[in-house]
């Protein structure tokens, strides 16, 4: 007995080990290891004696975080999250204006107006399928092709009220629904075809690969980089094509946290993520499509390259969907969601 | 493994009406853990002994125990309550005044309400579920002798060891619609589709039952082990039935152990998420509610579901109390050792069926097949994780069963030494936050059950009150009250510091070792301490050479469970914790994220047989006291 507790103490007394020398800069993240361990050693073998910690988590878990520890900030930097967030984030004094030198090379909506936050990536809405199950020549190839009657009960659908990628694919359908009747009607109805395809809504993407691969489902809609990612990683049956009408690219941004305590550090891993090797680094092992415009195509990988070179972008009034989409996310949760396309 | 809350004395239970009813009920109402009935007649026994003299001769009473007292409430009121009134001030906060408004746009909303709901009754359930698995259970390894019984005891408490983020994948994996149980079903009748789905209110339930039934299993195992069976004895001697025995007698004197674990499966079933969020399909509950109220970035809303649910825990704790508080029924111990035949609760069969003599033989036998049976029904989530973590990742699909197997996982790991910083981080900080524990445990039980101070109904709320508030939301409140160094108003700079999350471990375990340690104190007689007062020993030599050493097995065995917890603690460590303090659960999540299942699986199997070492290592040291 006097022995467990002998260790207990014991291991109570290691606990004043740890700690080494150096400077650290602490980077919030929700974009997976891999990328983050890559992008550490990259930095620190570039700045001799900084020793980057990242914490790895989701990016509501992050803005939690640097919510609850606003009076003592422990993150420099934000890396990574929609864009809403971060406007957010900003309205609420959470972040310190850095203008990066690469700001420039970012289209309007890509950028906070007063300096508050960068875009570093776009990312391409996708059809994604099972490539084992579904015949190359069955492929849905436009979002209407998802509400055919083949695929009743096909469809998987990450729940999107906790999904970026989702808010945004359903506020580009209430978008054109304005666009060009005027009225939300036409959208709504329009999801309201897509909830009666959907065999379930899934609450995580890594159930929802997982579900894809085992043939659960057969269809999805998603975030293209994530889909290259799986594939690469864990070489899943997935692929995806680029909706011929138009997708959205939404924006990923990094930010510099208020109250930082090495802003000089901070400032130099924004400029490092958003610059040009930055950039290729992540385009060339993650996937990730620049948000920068003066990137050329010809430095990126092959298969990204193609991907993008058919991506027709959706013309979207973003500061209109960052407004609209709560009220038409709340619309679609209350009269449309799991109703089978009843009304 | 059985037994978790002591296995020190044999209780000698108290007929009911030795107790006076005025000292029971005070006694109820002043200590806020799970058996104050115990109390009750403890008290009431020492009173009966020593009548009115009692408080003046037992003890030289120390002004130390007054001071200590204060301070222990102090402590507790500053890390437990303190908190927990920023987020309370939270809920009354709109656009920088204080208001109900943010309760009022709760009661109106229908779907708020329809989440309340569901969470009380989805707790309720789960609370009913978990006893039908657990009790029985119990009964069955602690009734019967037969084949295996030592072995399989121990198993069935293995899912205290299932780190929770691990074990929503298991269930995936196995019952999931593509789940290799579901398949196999499938597969055995014909049928095109898969049988069922998880999803909606049951698949939470069977996942809560599931995982939970494991309280009520350990809990009545204790309090059976505890138990004296002349009391089954003498009502079976007055002609009895076993069935009036059983309900009039054996049952009530468990009312403790059935209280605590009620408790402990409703709170956790409340602050459940995971469970709901991944298999509810839609279906709201308050935990869920929160997550979603912080989506759409209102966080007044989020603050006021955080405290109906905290407040709906404290409400199930206080009418457990007082259902309890009116069943005084345990009682004081002489400090007996357990006897190993506990077998007596059948007695008008004796020992034949638990000694296996010629005609039990059969029945033994068939008792030990149709337990093992079910013990490997209960353990099929654990074979299901040891079955993935052999599974290269992105291999098993389709198949019903994973075409290919390899040690590539357990490789990636231990060809990693960063991978391996997280294991050492998790069993430092638990080591830290239990060692806490058992030092404020072992005060407060000693300051409720043998001192009475003012004050002692507030440090028995106290004690308790981690159990009624979710993990999210004491990281939360912790956060927020540490992230400032304002000394005056008890405010320090923990957040990111090595120290916040052993702090938090603590605080969520507090409950769980007090509890361990008020049982053990309740179970040995008072007149052993008096004895050493009077022979002159000191108030710490009393504390030293007689409390400590009676109290310490079951006191070890809360802080074992205290520790397994610690070690696989997620929820409230997602939201502390830093770099370089990472714990383990944090390493499986990186790895769930990343889609590694393989990984994942390997790495809480890892985890999983670390903390069996840790049992096993603890409850030799605990018997090899107990022999002394």
């Amino acid at each position: 007995m006097k022995k467990t507790f002998g260790l207990l103490a014991a291991a109570a007394v290691l606990s004043a080990c740890g700690g080494e020398g150096g400077q650290v800069i602490v980077v919030y993240s929700p974009h997976g290891r891999e990328m983050l361990e890559a992008f550490e050693r990259r930095f620190e073998e570039l700045h001799p004696g900084v020793d980057v910690q990242w914490v790895d988590m989701g990016s509501q878990e992050v803005l939690d975080r640097i919510r609850s520890e606003r009076a003592n900030p422990q993150a420099d930097v934000w890396w990574g999250a929609p864009a809403h967030m971060f406007e957010d984030a900003a309205a609420e004094g959470l972040l310190e204006k850095f203008v990066p030198s690469w700001a420039d090379a970012l289209p309007p909506h890509a950028r906070n107006a007063e300096g508050y936050w960068h875009g570093t990536y776009v990312t391409p809405e996708v059809i994604a399928y099972n490539s084992d199950a579904v015949p190359p020549e069955d492929v849905p190839r436009d979002w209407d092709d998802v509400l055919d009657p083949r695929w009743a009960g096909q469809v998987l659908i990450r729940d999107p009220l906790a999904s970026g990628t989702m808010r945004t694919i359903f506020g580009m359908i209430m978008y054109r629904s304005l666009r060009e009747t005027g009225d939300t009607a036409a959208g709504y109805d329009w999801l309201r075809r897509l909830d009666a395809q959907t065999k379930e809504y899934v609450l995580n993407p890594t159930l929802l690969y997982q579900k894809l691969a085992r043939r659960e489902g057969l269809i999805t809609l998603w975030a293209m980089p994530d889909i290259e990612m799986i594939k690469a990683q864990a070489g899943l049956p997935l692929e995806y094509v680029v909706p011929t009408s138009g997708t959205p690219l939404p924006v990923e941004g990094i930010a510099v946290v208020a109250g930082t305590r090495r802003p000089e550090l901070a400032r130099e891993f924004v400029e490092f993520v958003g610059g040009t090797e930055g950039i290729l680094l992540a385009a060339r092992d993650h996937f990730r499509v620049p948000a920068r415009t003066d990137i050329p195509l010809d430095s990126l990988p092959e298969r990204l390259r193609a991907a993008m070179e058919s991506i027709v972008p959706e013309p979207l009034d973003w500061a209109l969907l960052q407004e609209h989409t709560p009220v038409w996310m709340r619309y679609w949760d209350e009269n449309i969601r799991g109703r089978g396309g009843r009304r | 493994m059985r037994g978790p809350m002591g296995e020190g004395g044999v209780g000698r239970p108290t007929a009911p009406d030795a107790a006076a009813p005025g000292m029971t009920e005070r006694a109820g109402s002043l200590d806020g853990m799970t058996s104050p009935a115990t109390a009750g007649a403890t008290t009431a026994n020492a009173a009966a002994r020593s009548g009115s003299r009692r408080w003046s001769f037992r003890f030289r009473r120390p002004s130390g125990s007054v001071l200590l007292g204060m301070a222990v409430t102090l402590l507790l009121l500053w890390l437990v309550l303190y908190p927990n009134l920023f987020v309370l001030a939270d809920s009354l906060r709109l656009d920088g005044r204080f208001t109900l408004a943010n309760y009022v746009r709760f009661l109106r909303s229908s779907a708020e309400l329809r989440a309340l709901w569901s969470s009380l009754w989805i707790s309720a359930g789960s609370v009913v579920l978990s006893a039908l698995i657990g009790v029985p259970l119990a009964f069955l390894f602690s009734r019967y002798e037969f084949p295996g019984r030592r072995v399989l005891g121990a198993l069935a408490g293995l899912p205290v060891l299932l780190p929770p983020l691990v074990g929503v994948i298991a269930f995936l994996f196995l019952y999931g619609e593509s789940g290799f149980f579901t398949r196999g079903v499938q597969l055995l009748l014909g049928l095109d589709s898969p049988p069922w789905r998880l999803n909606g209110p049951g698949a939470i339930l069977l996942v809560h039952a599931y995982t939970m039934y494991v309280y009520f299993y350990m809990f009545t195992s204790a309090g059976l082990a505890r138990l004296d069976d002349t009391h089954a004895e003498a009502a079976a001697a007055l002609g009895a039935s076993r069935w009036t025995t059983l309900r009039r007698v054996t049952l009530p004197m468990l009312a403790p152990a059935l209280g605590g674990a009620s408790l402990l499966v409703f709170m956790t079933s409340m602050g459940s998420f995971s469970a709901p969020y991944i298999f509810g399909g839609g279906f709201r509950v308050l935990s869920t509610q929160i997550f979603a109220s912080k989506l759409n970035n209102d966080l007044a809303m989020a603050a006021v579901e955080t405290v109906i649910l905290a407040a709906s825990s404290i409400v199930f704790l206080i009418f457990l109390q007082r259902y309890e508080a009116g069943r005084a029924y345990t009682g004081t111990a002489k400090g007996l050792r357990a006897n190993r035949g506990r077998v007596g609760a059948e007695p008008d069969e004796g020992g034949d069926v638990a000694r296996g003599s010629a005609p039990g033989r059969w029945t033994a036998r068939l008792v030990g097949l149709v337990a093992a049976a079910f013990v490997a029904f209960l353990l099929l989530p654990h074979a299901t994780v040891l079955l993935v973590s052999f599974v290269p990742q992105g291999t098993w699909t389709i198949e019903l069963l994973p075409p290919v197997y390899s040690l590539e996982n357990y490789r990636t790991i231990l060809s990693r030494p960063d991978r391996l910083v997280p294991i050492v981080n998790s069993l430092r900080m638990a080591a830290i936050a239990t060692t806490a524990n058992v030092i404020l445990a072992f005060a407060a039980a000693y300051l409720m059950v043998r001192r009475p101070f003012p004050g002692r109904g507030l440090l028995g709320a106290l004690v308790i009150l981690p159990w009624a508030l979710p993990g999210t939301v004491l990281a939360i409140a912790l956060a927020t009250t540490f992230s400032a160094h304002e000394p005056w108003t008890g405010r320090f700079v923990l957040v990111g510091t090595a120290a916040i999350l052993p702090l938090a471990y603590f605080i969520r375990n507090i409950p769980l070792v007090t509890r361990a340690a008020l049982t053990s104190f309740r179970q040995f007689d008072p007149a052993l301490e008096e004895a050493a007062a009077s022979l002159g020993a000191s108030w710490t030599t009393t504390v030293r050479r007689v409390a400590l050493p009676l109290v310490l097995p079951g006191l070890a065995a809360g802080a074992l469970l205290a520790f397994v917890t610690a070690l696989g603690e997620f929820v409230a460590s997602i939201l502390l914790y830093t770099h370089r303090t990472r714990p383990i659960s944090i390493e499986i999540l990186s790895q769930l994220r990343a889609f590694d299942f393989g990984a994942a699986a390997a790495y809480s199997v890892f985890l999983i047989v670390l903390m069996a070492i840790v049992f096993v290592i603890g409850f030799r040291a605990v018997g090899e006291e107990g022999m002394q």
